[in-house]
């Protein structure tokens, strides 16, 4: 059985990628990456590189409903996690120091540029 | 050391007596050994919600911000000596947060349940929990005989 083995001819014993190779040298390269991929989303904070602050009570502002002074979650503002967490650690410290207020936008605030539609939350919610 | 932010609220006053009331919290952080870093007039407005301190309630307020070192141990006495002072009415002291680079995940949250990682980690653990299934070890992948 040994001695049969050895006597297949060398060149017979090519694997079929090879010899895919040797048929046709236009073949397609199935290793490359996906070439439809899409860009990588990006949260508005971080594609603007904006840190939060407690004292930028006008950027926090637009985070706060209008109506009852609550922060909006994010499914609505469309922030990631760690945003989303920093912004809203800042905007307690904020309104402790007394400079935001709780219960309501503050009416200068009113006209600011909506970062997010409120109407259109990425998941519904239960109000 | 570490740095730390203090946020006075100040009741609205003249100059002369803004000047001694400013001196005197400035003096309370050097008796501590502390640095003063930065202090800041961020002006006097009207404050979001009254307040009612010492007896008398606060609608207006001058803000203040000092950007400090001092020993960690020394800060609730500095707290409680402000809170004794009648010319403060809000004080607040936090750490200086330091501008921290970090990997924007929303992609990756916004994909299907079953493809995030947080997801997928749960249904690892949740693994954990079930019951050992006895092997054959038969080197098959599927049961020989009949069932
Ligand atoms: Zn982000």
């Amino acid at each position: 059985m040994n001695s049969l083995l050895r006597r297949v001819p060398s060149y017979s014993i090519i694997s079929n990628n090879s010899l895919r190779k040797l048929c046709s040298t236009d073949a397609p390269d199935f290793n490359m990456e996906n070439p439809f991929e899409k860009d990588k989303q990006q949260c508005i904070l971080c594609k603007q590189n904006i840190q939060v602050d407690y004292k930028n009570v006008r950027l926090l502002s637009q985070f706060q409903s209008p109506y009852t002074g609550r922060i909006y979650g994010k499914h609505i503002t469309g922030l990631c996690a760690k945003q989303q967490d920093k912004l809203e650690k800042e905007i307690v410290k904020a309104q402790s120091a007394g400079l935001m207020a709780t219960y309501l936008k503050e009416p200068v605030f009113l006209q600011d540029p909506e970062l997010f539609d409120v109407e259109k939350p990425l998941r519904p919610h239960r109000f | 050391m570490i740095h730390y932010e203090l946020m006075l609220l100040l009741r609205v006053m003249p100059k002369t007596e803004l000047k001694t009331v400013l001196k005197r919290t400035a003096n309370m952080i050097f008796e501590k050994g502390g640095i003063i870093r930065k202090l800041e007039n961020l002006g006097t407005r009207d404050m979001p919600y009254k307040t009612s301190v010492h007896g008398v309630v606060y609608n207006k307020a001058s803000y203040f911000l000092y950007e400090f070192n001092v020993p960690p141990t020394s800060i609730d006495q500095l707290l409680d000596e402000y809170g004794r002072d009648i010319d403060i009415i809000r004080r607040r002291i936090y750490k200086k947060i330091e501008p921290e680079q970090f990997e924007c995940t929303l992609d990756d949250e916004l994909k299907p349940p079953p493809y995030r990682k947080d997801v997928l980690a749960l249904v690892e653990q949740s693994k954990k929990g079930d019951k050992p299934k006895f092997k054959y070890n038969t080197g098959l992948d599927y049961y020989p005989f009949q069932k």
